[in-house]
């Protein structure tokens, strides 16, 4: 059975992406980004047919498993771009501390706006940073480790279907700070979306979400605290 | 035929180097993601000509392409937080969707800015030296 149900997830799954592949293409709009287009088919087709998470996980493992080795390959990218990045390495750098910082304030003073409890307000503010280490922040920080995997996996939706159509509008057009906003902001999902509008984009995207990573492990310990 | 084998070994390649970052960051308690670390000594490995673009290339461009494909399995687990998204829906996409928005501007805006300057600086300079 559970064979059965995994061959299954992994066949929707796949389908629901190469779906969101030919429909994003041809009406592009922040709904038809693969992420969000497909999770919303595969979780609706779950509901439907009575299927929880626990289901699915096995599916998920396994198609998961070349996530850690996609990482790696983003070096090959950054390598091409080697020169290119090495120039504007200052303007990078700043760009992703300021980055980071300004979207642990944004969420923090957001969270106590809107009166949310102190967990989900240390869960939260570091959401822009990829699961493993949001995890580790989150727990010396206050924070629930599932909540927090869940704020990261909504921002990395909600930022790649947010930015683009955000920095068309705010003019925001050189291609180094494109992919950087996407990889400190969203993580791995920004740097997906990146790197479909270029091979730069995708590669310096992929060095943000790093750096972004370390940054926030360094100030969401100083930052949160004074909000709780 | 042929292509489908070099992949599988260069995948290979890649998922050695993803494991191998992850022993490290245990071993040495480093404060980041082990395939992170592995992105950076393939990195270092081909700056410094001991591994070549040609090992890994294929592999690597295959993985790229569908990156999002990996984060769609990751995002059906949202569907374990129903009730919490129900209860506090409004409130958490607000949070999430104006610190997202706050940061995707300063970060896109200082380094443009940053970048365009110095751009414009070494136009001045070629047009004193001129």
């Amino acid at each position: 059975m559970i064979v059965l149900v995994t061959l299954l997830s992994i066949a929707i799954t796949v389908g629901a992406y190469l779906l969101s592949r030919v429909v994003g293409k041809r009406y592009p709009s922040p709904f038809t980004t693969p992420v969000f287009f497909s999770t919303a088919i595969i979780i609706i087709i779950l509901l439907t047919f009575g299927f929880t998470f626990e289901d699915y996980t096995m599916a998920k493992d396994i198609m998961t498993f070349l996530l850690g080795p996609a990482t790696v390959a983003l070096a090959v990218p950054f390598y091409k771009n080697r020169e290119i990045i090495k120039k504007h390495s200052g303007p990078a750098i700043v760009g992703i501390v300021f980055g980071t910082i300004s979207t642990i304030i944004g969420a923090v003073l957001l969270a106590k706006l809107l009166t949310l409890s102190n967990e989900i307000l240390a869960s939260v503010s570091v959401k822009s940073v990829t699961v493993p280490v949001a995890i580790e922040i989150s727990n010396i920080i206050g924070g629930d480790p599932a909540l927090t995997a869940a704020f990261v996996v909504a921002t990395g939706i909600i930022g790649t279907m947010l930015g683009p159509s955000l920095m068309n509008l705010t003019n925001i057009d050189h291609p180094l700070s494109r992919g950087l906003a996407l990889g400190t902001i969203s993580h791995g999902q920004g740097t997906a979306q990146a790197a479909t509008e270029g091979e730069l984009q995708g590669a310096i995207a992929g060095v943000a979400m790093g750096l972004a990573a370390i940054f926030t492990a360094i100030a969401a310990p100083i930052i949160v605290p004074f909000f709780i | 035929m042929k292509k489908t084998l070099i992949i599988v070994i260069q995948l290979f390649f890649l998922w050695l180097l993803n494991e191998l970052g992850y022993f490290l960051v245990k071993a040495l308690n480093l404060p980041l993601p082990g395939n992170v670390l592995g992105m950076v000594m393939l990195f270092i490995l081909l700056m410094t000509g001991v591994v070549s673009l040609k090992w890994v290339e294929e592999a690597s461009s295959f993985l790229i392409k569908h990156l999002a494909f990996f984060f769609i399995p990751i995002a059906v687990g949202l569907m374990n937080f129903g009730p919490l998204f129900l209860q506090n829906g409004i409130s958490l996409l607000l949070v999430i969707a104006g610190s997202a928005a706050i940061g995707i501007y300063i970060t896109g805006a200082v380094s443009q800015t940053l970048a365009e300057k110095k751009v414009g600086a070494n136009h001045d300079r070629s047009r004193n030296s001129a």
